[in-house]
């Protein structure tokens, strides 16, 4: 019902701006302002549920990348970091207990196949891991660093913003890091509360210098961080914890590259445009057939990938600037009329 | 023949009675001298003494005090495993001791602040066990109202309960700072733990102190293991009291509840006396893993843990020391337990019954403002009021 409630608030809120075309059709239709009110929402139980779920959906098998096994989000990762060192003799993966394989297993199995030089554990110091990623990456190495949870990426914001993300500019090209990529557990999850939760990439949405990526499933996770590993500028990559063992899909063995940048119009629709990135997606995907099948509303599903830098010409296509939805995921939700 | 035999089975009988007849009638001793390890020191001359006097009513007091935090914790483990306590749980049984000692040496005026493993300092620095453990199933009659959980906890003077590691630890040189200002002659207590010891932000916060001399005594809890990470694999240089450098520094034996005492009790009369900052380890161990999720025995051996618990049990080694110095007796501590016992099942009842907090103040205490400032839920027609 609230899927239903926001998607329908678009609606009433493209009325008042006046939106020409299509929205015609509604003004006849007669719904009561009420009825898309969800006035019990806070009381009624089953509602406080719904907040919180969603249903994975995989995308069909790929065909074009060669033989494909069933991966969880994980196993995609492992996947694609055992691509990596595999190609690059120059990549290391350090962070936070990643020689074990990880906290959320994500790199189990490297250490063995690639030896303790090349997959190593710090201390507990996020400021230091970035900051010595940054130094691994500007010598000419691929570093892949992994802060253990999102939420403590904060230490290493000044690393992230002041020093990773303007070498390249500040040294007129002489220096870059443009090799390194973090990578971290991101979202909410259901019991994490404050420190295992948090969905931080506004923070670094306004960040010249640095690309964020977020993948939704396990083939364009794997296909997202091999590029973003390749990527000659440096990368967040924020992997959807909650997401990690809950999506499993066909994902190809063999490396293969989501450009990034580019975002992906997942199901195409004439009257809204709604905009997700992470699990959200799935959410938005559901809001688009309830849509569909309740309002008789057509709507256009594109999942974003990179935050920044964003693919403004995708999003935009199809939509004038005046009825545009941005649904960020996790906590936050944000809503702009307006394209720069 | 007979007189004697009733008179020998009359004596039985009492013998028999529970243990209230049997403490009237003996004598124990009002206190007893202890010889305790001697310290470690690191830019001091001298350091802690290396004997101590235990009265039998702090002893009493020390023992029951640690068999609840023992009993408490185990309770939260089981209220865990049967899903009523969700979450994250970090428990400190094993490392009674440190937050029974620290206690002991300081005055409830002191400040303390901690990380995560915060159950034990939170009872000490004078919660009941009642609000601990409905604040771990979050109730409202939680110490937090239901909406800090484990790891925020918080009390007078205690200042919590922090997630994220090593982030306290700049704020407790704040709170030293505080304390130099107003010029009550109170010290604060920062506790970190040996995985913290290596964050950067540590480092500032030992600069600043010892710069400017504030009442800070810098506490690391080294249970061997950063969460799964055992300390030589973490640390360049294991010797936890001497990495404040220019700071002075004391390595304590954190299983001996007499020896943390002392150490307290010395670090507290240095920084008092303006002399600035000092350092102090506690070399200590935790029976569980690192949290609930954790089963403890991926990188350490149940040899190991079972070998800690047989020879240096805090509560073990206090209780031999005042049975054999008859400070006590056997049974006299024995209706401690059952006591605790009761007290922690009553608890924990409560902690289960107690309603969760309405789901309206889900907002509350975001801001502070006047009127209530409105807060957004998970979509635009869901409401709270961030009352405060």
């Amino acid at each position: 019902m609230a899927f239903v409630a926001a998607a329908a608030g678009w609606l009433l809120r493209l009325r008042a701006a006046g939106a020409e075309g299509h929205w015609r059709r509604f003004h006849g239709v007669g719904l009561a302002r009420g009825f898309l009110h969800p006035s019990a929402t806070v009381e009624d139980a089953a509602q406080r549920r719904q907040v919180a779920h969603f249903t994975f959906q995989p995308d069909p098998e790929p065909r074009e990348y060669g033989q494909t096994q069933k991966m969880n989000l994980f196993q995609s990762i492992t996947s694609a970091l055992d691509n990596s060192l595999a190609k690059d003799p120059t990549a290391v993966i350090f962070g936070e207990d990643v020689a074990f394989g990880g906290v959320f297993r994500c790199t189990v199995g490297l250490r063995d196949k690639y030896g303790k030089d090349r997959v190593f554990n710090t201390p507990l110091c996020e400021q230091g891991i970035v900051g010595f990623g940054i130094g691994i990456a500007v010598t000419g190495a691929t570093a892949i660093a992994e802060i253990q949870f999102a939420d403590y990426i904060f230490p290493a914001f000044d690393q992230i913003v002041n020093e990773a993300a303007k070498y390249r500019y500040r040294s007129g090209d002489l220096f870059n890091c443009g090799s390194l990529t973090i990578r971290s557990p991101w979202g909410c999850v259901g019991h994490g509360a404050l420190y295992h939760s948090q969905s931080p990439e506004a923070f670094f949405a306004h960040c010249p210098g640095i690309k964020v990526v977020i993948p939704r499933s396990p083939f364009q996770a794997k296909g997202l961080l091999l590029s973003c590993i390749e990527d000659k500028n440096p990368c967040i990559f924020f992997e959807p914890k909650i997401l990690y063992r809950a999506a499993a899909e066909q994902v190809p063995i063999e490396p293969y590259n989501i450009p990034l940048s580019q975002a992906e119009v997942i199901q195409e629709g004439s009257d809204v445009t709604l905009v997700a990135w992470g699990t959200q997606v799935h959410v938005i995907r559901e809001v688009a057939s309830m849509a569909k099948e309740k309002l008789g509303v057509s709507c256009e599903v594109i999942d974003l990938r990179t935050i920044i830098p964003w693919d403004v010409d995708t999003v935009c296509k199809n939509a004038d600037p005046f009825s545009l939805g941005l649904y960020p995921t996790g906590k936050m939700k944000e809503e702009t009329n307006n394209l720069y | 023949t007979r007189e004697v035999e009733v008179a020998v089975s009359r004596d039985c009988a009492t013998a028999l009675q529970p243990g209230r007849v049997l403490v009237a009638s003996r004598n124990f001793a009002n206190d007893a001298t202890f010889e305790i390890k001697k310290c470690d020191l690191h830019r001091l001359e001298e350091g802690p003494p290396v004997t101590t006097v235990l009265t039998r009513e702090d002893g009493l007091k020390y023992y029951r005090m640690m068999q609840t935090v023992r009993r408490m914790e185990l309770k939260a483990d089981q209220l865990y495993k049967q899903k009523i306590i969700r979450g994250f749980c970090h428990l400190c049984d094993g490392q009674e001791a440190c937050c029974v000692g620290l206690e002991a040496g300081i005055n409830p005026t002191d400040h303390l602040i901690t990380a995560y493993r915060a159950h034990g300092f939170t009872f000490t620095r004078g919660l009941s066990v009642r609000e601990i453990l409905a604040e771990l199933t979050g109730r409202k009659g939680g110490c937090a109202k239901g909406k800090g959980g484990s790891m925020h906890m918080y009390a007078k003077n205690f200042y919590g309960g922090n997630g994220i590691v090593g982030a306290q630890v700049p704020l407790g040189a704040g709170i030293a700072l505080a304390c130099k200002y107003n010029g009550k002659d109170e010290v604060c207590l920062t506790l970190y733990g040996d995985g913290a010891a290596n964050q950067g932000q540590i480092f500032e916060a030992y600069n600043m102190a010892a710069l400017w001399k504030l009442p800070c005594i810098f506490i690391c809890e080294n249970n061997r293991y950063g969460m799964g990470t055992s300390v030589e694999r973490a640390a360049a240089s294991t010797d936890y009291y001497k990495r404040g450098d220019f700071i002075p520094g004391l390595r304590v034996d954190g299983m001996d509840i007499l020896c943390v005492r002392e150490a307290t009790k010395f670090a507290a009369a240095y920084c008092r006396s303006g002399k600035g900052p000092i350092l102090m380890e506690l070399q200590t161990y935790r029976y569980h893993g690192h949290s609930m999720s954790d089963p403890g025995v991926s990188y350490r051996t149940r040899e190991e843990i079972q070998e800690v618990r047989s020879k240096s049990d805090p509560i073990m080694l206090l209780k031999d020391r005042m049975v054999n110095s008859n400070l006590a007796s056997v049974e006299e501590l024995k209706e401690i337990d059952v006591e605790v016992r009761k007290e922690i099942e009553d608890a924990a009842q409560f902690a289960t019954a107690d309603p969760e907090p309405p789901l309206e103040e889900l907002g509350y205490h975001i801001y502070s403002s006047d009127p209530p400032f409105e807060v957004r839920g998970a979509n635009q027609w869901i409401k709270f009021k961030s009352v405060s």
